[in-house]
């Protein structure tokens, strides 16, 4: 994949739009779905959509600080998007009779933390940051997470969701792995250890502590479904594949650092690492829900009906 | 439109033909009435003067300069009822300049001008309609208004709505908005005043922004009964008061138009009105700019942000795909439905171009000469186009002071020139190209430093960035500029010999 034109992928980005109302969510189908799929199938799905959610989220900081205006307006698509597939997910989930009339599904603790996290220091963040973190998750949880539920799931209606879903997706790779890219071109010596010095900052360390669990609390929740986890990490590697594909890529340090990790997660024999996130996911559960601020308001957005 | 009298195909040649009854028409009208010169046609395309304060009728349609300062300095009005007086008052103001000057009888209703043409050989002006009429000036001006044609988005799908559709330059005051589901799209000048008129009434109503404007505290109050009798009975308190605002919107251009620590100041003046206003953390995010304060128009209200967050209002912030049958279609993949939908989108701005075609000397298009941005002497003439003013012409616009005080000095600028065409019998008074690429090379050189051309796009701008609109400038500087008439700049050909230049 050579760089992109972004100034071509934004118009193409706004000639490919759909909305809800495109897919009949009524359509017969939804008895495909096994009884004893359905409760593993809801709390897949439930997580799923609350990736997308606060992967919107992270869109919305990278709008905040991208370098130029088509980028910008770029990432507010994309922050838009990953709503509408936090909200197509949604509205499979009510045709699946998994939610109540209005009800909105309940984040996992880990999320919670993530969500919490993204309020409150996302728009800081420097945009090299995000912009490695963000294709990595698409990459490893929306990419190939959706593309496992295909395989399991029957219901057509699903599987035209996800078409739509996973042509957006296709795009977001495409840009987010060209800016990353961008990112390590040209940069000096001085440049890098800039980016890198990055790390030292509590607040990027916090998020750390967040984003690291939700990666393995993923991998459980996908062996929980029967599914082998190498898919996953056949994905993840993608990532290290596409990243660095190119000088530019390859010299980009937060490139490095989001590869290394991601062999940590793909590799159960580094116990030095899986033993404390482990450890991280089982703490994330036991935090009592009350202990939590009120979320913020941008999570209450989100709506599984094609109309307001 | 129905016409006010039959439009023979030509008209007897005016000294001075004005198109366009505003502010700036029936102010230029005014200026050369009193020295003298009556011989005054105004062609104006509506069946009433006033402009845009007669399209303008949006509910809360208000100015915000303070009224002391948006009229005429030669017009003074004790009575104002507030500080920021309401689109109705200010329409009342300019009736009352109509009749107290007695202008009627130099205006030709319902007459559109679609072209205007340099008659070499008779040395006139020719104003064609959309009737066929034929109008000749032996000079014009072009009062046509810097904002008086309605602006639509290039949203897909505008046609397919089978809603009301209502522009806020062309209110529709037969429609019943009570209880409806409305939206309205654009969060600019217009809209910041409509929307908290029409929250109160609304069923539901949802404001689509695209970009956050800079909104500052509004002081606004209604004037005591005290005060206008002091007004009235000693206008020189008026004058008083109205040169103290003139001087406190000049200290403001330190903060809007260049990039000062006054910036920053006014910046976070508007970052704490925000903070005051609305307490949550993600709509205030929404709400705040992420451009340099000045870089766009910034706007005045203390009603907006509290509408914003009524129970039946909302703000929604993620792009437009498209309009369809029933409602707005945004990228978060749901169809948002209204019975009626509010543009609140602004104007076509002629900065890249004229509203109609212009033909001068030798047949040349100041449409084509303008193609890659607007440019004039002194905002005023264009070389090539002689005896021909604009009002509000290149370079002209303000940011941070009262449009009529730019105005007044152009106006005087005017009568000042054709009384000089006047009393040296000449045919043609023309600006040197010389001249006018000199004045062009200082102004956007200036212009590079402010804060218009700073980085966020805006109707101030081409679609090149070009800023074709601004004057880099206090309003002091502008009414320097305009001061003088240099007849150096000028290439002047006699009445009678034709050929003979000076
Ligand atoms: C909503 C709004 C609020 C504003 N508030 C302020 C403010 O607070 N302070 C400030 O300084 N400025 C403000 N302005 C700017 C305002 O436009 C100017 O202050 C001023 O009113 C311009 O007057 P004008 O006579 O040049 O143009 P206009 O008032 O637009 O008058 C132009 C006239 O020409 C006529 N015309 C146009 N084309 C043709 C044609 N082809 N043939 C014949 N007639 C034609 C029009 O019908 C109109 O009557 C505001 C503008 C708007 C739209
Ligand atoms: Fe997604
Ligand atoms: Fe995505």
């Amino acid at each position: 994949m050579a760089m992109i034109d972004l100034d071509k992928m934004l118009e193409k980005i706004k000639d490919t739009q759909w909305s809800l109302s495109d897919v009949d969510w009524d359509a017969p189908g939804a008895e495909l779905i096994t009884p004893e799929q359905w409760p593993k199938l809801k709390a897949f799905m439930a997580d799923l959509m609350w990736i997308e959610h606060v992967g919107a989220r992270a869109f919305a900081a990278m709008a905040k600080k991208a370098p130029d205006d088509t980028l910008r307006q770029i990432y507010t698509y994309f922050h838009a998007e990953e709503q509408r597939h936090a909200n197509a997910e949604m509205a499979l989930m009510k045709r699946w009779g998994m939610l109540e009339d209005g009800e909105l599904p309940e984040p996992n603790n880990n999320l919670r933390l993530v969500i919490e996290w993204l309020d409150r220091f996302a728009d800081d963040q420097p945009i090299y940051v995000l912009g490695t973190v963000v294709p990595m998750l698409e990459i490893a949880l929306d990419g190939a997470l959706c593309k496992f539920l295909l395989d399991t799931v029957d219901d057509p209606v699903c599987h035209q969701a996800f078409e739509l879903i996973n042509g957006d997706e296709a795009r977001h790779l495409g840009v987010g792995f060209s800016v990353m890219e961008m990112q390590g071109h040209g940069r000096t010596y001085i440049d890098l250890v800039r980016m890198t010095a990055q790390l030292m900052d509590p607040r990027l360390i916090l998020g750390i502590a967040s984003y690291f669990p939700l990666l393995n609390k993923m991998r459980d929740n996908i062996v929980e479904m029967g599914l082998p986890e190498e898919k996953l990490y056949e994905a993840m590697r993608k990532f290290e594949k596409i990243g660095g594909r190119t000088e530019d890529g390859r010299r980009n340090p937060w490139f490095q650092i989001i590869k290394h990790h991601g062999r940590f997660v793909v590799d159960r024999k580094k116990r030095f690492y899986h033993a404390p996130i482990d450890a991280l996911v089982k703490v994330a559960d036991l935090i009592p829900r009350k202990a939590f601020p009120a979320v913020p308001s941008w999570v209450k957005e989100i709506t599984y009906q094609p109309t307001a | 439109m129905k016409k006010s009298q039959p439009s023979p195909e030509q008209h007897p040649t005016a000294d001075v033909l004005i198109i366009g009854a505003g502010f700036a028409g029936l102010g230029t009208a005014i200026r050369l009435q009193q020295q003298g010169i009556r011989n005054i046609v105004i062609l104006e395309r509506s069946d009433d003067v006033g402009g845009t304060w007669r399209d303008n009728q949006y509910p809360g349609a208000a100015c915000d300069i303070p009224s002391n300062l948006y009229s005429f300095s030669f017009a003074q009005n004790p009575n104002w009822s507030r500080s920021f007086s309401g689109s109705r008052e200010i329409l009342d103001y300019i009736h009352h300049l109509l009749n107290h000057f007695n202008l009627r009888q130099y205006i030709r209703f319902n007459q559109n001008v679609s072209n205007l043409a340099w008659d070499q050989d008779k040395g006139l002006w020719q104003a064609t309609t959309t009737d066929g009429g034929v109008f000749s000036g032996r000079t014009a001006v072009m009062a046509q208004g810097p904002l008086s044609n309605p602006g639509w988005p290039g949203i897909a799908g505008i046609e397919d709505f089978e809603g009301k559709k209502i522009h806020s330059a062309a209110w529709d005051h037969d429609y019943d908005l009570k209880g409806k589901r409305i939206a309205v799209i654009g969060t600019g000048a217009s809209a910041i005043q409509i929307v908290p008129e029409l929250a109160k009434c609304a069923g539901k109503l949802t404001v689509f922004q695209r970009t956050p404007p800079w909104i500052m505290p509004r002081p606004d109050f209604t004037t005591p009964e005290w005060n206008k009798t002091l007004f009235r009975k000693a206008p020189m308190s008026q004058s008083a008061v109205r040169k103290a605002l003139y001087l406190a919107h000049e200290s403001m251009a330190l903060a809007v138009i260049w990039n000062s620590p006054l910036t920053r100041f006014a910046e976070r003046l508007g970052q704490w009105h925000l903070r005051k206003q609305v307490p949550d953390r993600w709509l205030r995010r929404q709400l705040t700019p992420d451009y340099r304060l000045g870089c766009k128009r910034i706007l005045v209200s203390n009603d907006y942000y509290p509408a914003l967050q009524k129970p039946n209002t909302k703000l929604i912030t993620w792009p437009i795909d498209r309009i369809s049958e029933n409602g707005i279609r945004t990228v978060e993949g749901i169809e948002h439905q209204f019975d009626c939908i509010v543009f609140a989108t602004g104007f076509e701005v002629s900065n890249a171009g004229t509203p109609f075609p212009i033909t001068g000397i030798g047949g040349r298009s100041l449409n084509e000469e303008w193609k890659r941005g607007a440019q004039a002497y002194k905002s005023i003439n264009v070389s090539g186009y002689p005896n021909l003013f604009f009002t509000f012409g290149p370079n002209s616009g303000p940011g941070h002071n009262s449009a009529l005080v730019y105005m007044e000095s152009q106006m005087d600028y005017i009568v000042r020139s054709i009384r000089t065409i006047k009393s040296l019998k000449l045919k043609a008074l023309d600006v040197r190209q010389s001249a006018q690429d000199d004045h062009n090379r200082s102004i956007q050189k200036r212009l590079a430093k402010t804060n218009w051309n700073s980085g966020c796009q805006s109707w101030y701008l081409t679609e090149d960035g070009f800023n074709a609109t601004m004057y880099p400038g206090f309003a002091t500087q502008y009414a320097k500029q305009m001061a003088d008439l240099e007849l150096k700049d000028y290439r002047l050909l006699a009445e009678e010999a034709a050929s003979k230049t000076v």
